[in-house]
């Protein structure tokens, strides 16, 4: 009673902050740190690659047997290092795969490239972006690609960086050229035919010079553009926040058409034959005729949809964050009822591109323990689930 | 379910108003954020000044409490209908913040959405934003920048010097001080006072760990409290001045008489107070005449 009555006291609207705060700081819940950066999943030469919030993984897609994990079971660094959180689609290239480390728990990104031995899973060389400041030093959200010669690194400080690998300077390979654009880089660029197109927070996608960094154009949107473009036919497609799906001349940069969409456009689109495949954040999925923009067809699934559409034997599997896999048709008209892989859905958040490896769908998930699970799509039947916790990993050299 | 009630009626119209403020105040995610709470403490004043009153109420009614439990000390449940016959309801006071409190959360939960700290976030903010608000899109992602250099987004406290955290520790320090009752009861005060000194050190070390445009809010709200105890206390003054003659001089049947008191949520002028608590007082003390 004492007690209620002194809640009658003004004081208690202290008491009521530190309620709020003790809440708030309980709402990142327990288990692994929650994911800043979306995973990101890669099949190459018989294995398969995830690197998915604080590890990265390379497994027997087959059979989802572990060959390595970096960090390793056990593997420690001097005090106060941090290796990761790790996210976007690895790249194998030599005898590397390549990761980028992204955003922490503590919100402080770790600005480094890693290059693992694809053997034995240990980090070759690093690379760290220059600077010092926290807004100089940020994440690499989507992975890195390559033209067989250089790799290109989008980084979070709003800066493209093409690094040699194989002019090393010392222990990290050389710094090639940089190109600095108005805003955020969230998405790894497009390389093709000597050049690198990256679409930018800055409302840009920016046509540059593969060898040197220069720009050749710029086509300016009515928002930030988050997607990376696709080409085909010499048209670059890709969606942007501003409410429209954009086609653009790859050689000028010029605008062919735009489409209104329903929401911002994240996913990096799929192209199969004259139609555009995509979907928006708000959960609309459509299929875009090339040529004009007009819609062949639309669906509503739900959730929002980051992840490009997976096409594999004329079904495209479209993953969202409401945690279900939808199956919709490669053709279609008007409104398209979308069906889902499973009824219950994956309990997770899907957020990344999955993969198809002899007749399964590897789905790499969000949230969670559970890394990545398969599913054979002609029973959709689970295969094997790839989990953190029981994995036997092969363990790395210190 | 709930999430998505919570969602739909408090953090997605915060959300939209934090950004439609950001592109009326020239972009200034920390001005968004003074100027939400300001409207969000306009907002929620009544419930505020209700809390308030029913303080200022329980307060005045210390010693009569203290007499009944003095007086029924060996019998609970007579302290219980008495202290109810008074019109003593300590959850008075607390309804008001359990009411404001899905508001402070929804606040914070605007905040961090607004943010977009992270790729996941800014995907999250893409299902929210309104479609009939125009051109808010366009201000994605926000400019999460504070006086250049401090990255609001941030819980790395060392590149601002701490002087978020320190702020946040200084600003709920005066709160709590200048809106703490004075209490006759020893033990209350000595509460309160232990109170004022903990608080403000544990939300400090909270908000070491928060975004610090989480900390920004914190400071903001705490100051915009200061400023609203200043301009309601001629009010409060006015009031706790009514129950305290009220109850050394009508005894029981005052106490409930002032229960209407804490109705009006509107503070009017000052003499116009002054003039209502008179005749509220005359027509007991009449009462009381005619009782006797």
């Amino acid at each position: 009673m004492k007690l209620l009555q002194k809640l009658g006291q003004p004081v208690s609207i202290v008491a009521l902050g530190v309620v709020t705060a003790t809440l708030l700081a309980a709402c990142g819940g327990g288990g692994e740190t929650p994911p800043s950066s979306f995973p990101g999943l890669t099949v190459a030469d018989g294995a398969a690659y995830l690197a998915s919030n604080q590890h990265v993984h390379k497994f027997n897609p087959a059979t989802g047997k572990e060959l390595w994990r970096y960090p390793a079971i056990g593997q420690t660094f001097p005090s106060g290092e941090v290796h990761g959180p790790f996210a976007g689609e690895p790249l194998r290239f030599k005898d590397w795969v390549i990761v980028g480390g992204t955003i922490g728990s503590n919100g402080i990104p770790d600005a480094r490239l890693y290059a693992f031995d694809d053997k034995a899973g240990t980090a070759a060389w690093t690379w760290s972006v220059p600077g010092t400041t926290e807004q100089e030093r940020r994440e690499f959200a989507d992975g890195v690609v390559t033209d067989g010669k250089l790799i290109f690194a989008a980084n979070g400080n709003g800066t493209l960086y093409a690094l040699d690998p194989a002019s090393m300077e010392g222990s990290t390979p050389k710094l090639v050229w940089q190109f600095t654009t108005g805003n955020k880089l969230w998405s790894r660029p497009l390389v093709l035919d000597g050049r690198v197109y990256q679409s930018s927070l800055d409302h840009k996608l920016y046509a540059l010079d593969a060898a040197t960094g220069k720009e050749i154009w710029n086509y300016q949107a009515g928002a930030s553009i988050a997607s990376t473009p696709v080409i085909a036919d010499g048209v670059l497609y890709f969606g942007a926040f501003d409410g429209y799906f954009h086609a653009v001349d790859a050689a000028s940069g010029v605008e062919k058409w735009k489409s209104p969409v329903d929401a911002w456009v994240w996913t990096r689109a799929t192209l199969v034959g004259k139609t555009v495949y995509f979907g928006d954040t708000k959960g609309r999925f459509y299929a875009l005729n090339t040529a004009d923009g007009s819609r062949r067809y639309t669906s509503t699934l739900g959730g929002s949809i980051h992840a490009q559409p997976l096409l594999d034997k004329q079904s495209l599997y479209v993953v969202s964050t409401d945690t279900f896999v939808y199956v919709l048709p490669q053709d279609g008209s008007g409104e398209v009822v979308a069906q889902r892989l499973s009824d219950s859905g994956y309990l997770r958040r899907l957020t990344a591109a999955p993969a198809v490896y002899e007749g399964a769908l590897l789905l790499p998930l969000f949230d969670g323990d559970v890394k990545l699970t398969a599913i054979r799509l002609e029973n959709r039947i689970k295969v094997f689930d790839l989990l953190l916790a029981t994995a036997t990993p092969v363990p790395a050299a210190p | 379910m709930i999430g998505n009630i919570f969602d739909l009626l408090v953090v997605n119209p915060m959300t939209n108003i934090l950004l439609l403020l950001y592109g009326l105040l020239g972009q200034s995610f920390v001005l968004s954020i003074v100027v939400l709470t300001l409207l969000i403490r306009l907002i929620t004043l009544p419930l505020t000044f209700k809390q308030q009153v029913s303080a200022a109420k329980m307060a005045a009614m210390q010693p009569r409490i203290k007499e009944i439990q003095e007086k029924y000390k060996n019998e609970p449940a007579k302290v219980q209908s008495e202290l109810r016959r008074i019109g003593f309801s300590p959850l008075s006071g607390c309804l008001p913040l359990v009411i404001q409190f899905p508001v402070l959360i929804g606040l914070y939960q605007a905040i961090v959405r607004t943010l977009s700290l992270t790729p996941l976030s800014l995907l999250e903010l893409g299902r929210y934003v309104y479609d009939f608000l125009p051109n808010l899109s366009q201000l994605v992602p926000i400019n999460g920048t504070f006086l250049g250099f401090i990255n609001l987004g941030s819980t790395n406290h060392t590149a601002s010097f701490y002087a978020i955290p320190i702020l946040v520790v200084v600003t709920t320090w005066l709160s709590s001080k200048v809106m703490q009752a004075p209490s006759a009861d020893p033990t209350t005060a000595q509460t309160n006072q232990m109170m004022t000194m903990t608080m403000p050190l544990m939300i400090g070390f909270f908000s070491l760990s928060t975004p610090i445009g989480l900390g920004m809010y914190w400071i903001a709200s705490n100051m915009i409290g200061v400023l609203q105890y200043y301009v309601t206390k001629p009010r409060m003054d006015a009031i706790k001045a009514q129950y305290a003659v009220e109850h050394s001089a009508a005894g029981v049947s005052a106490a409930k008489a002032v229960v209407d008191a804490a109705k009006p949520v509107a503070a009017p002028p000052r003499a116009k107070v002054k003039a209502k608590s008179t005749g509220r007082i005359n027509q007991s003390a009449s009462r009381k005449d005619k009782e006797k």
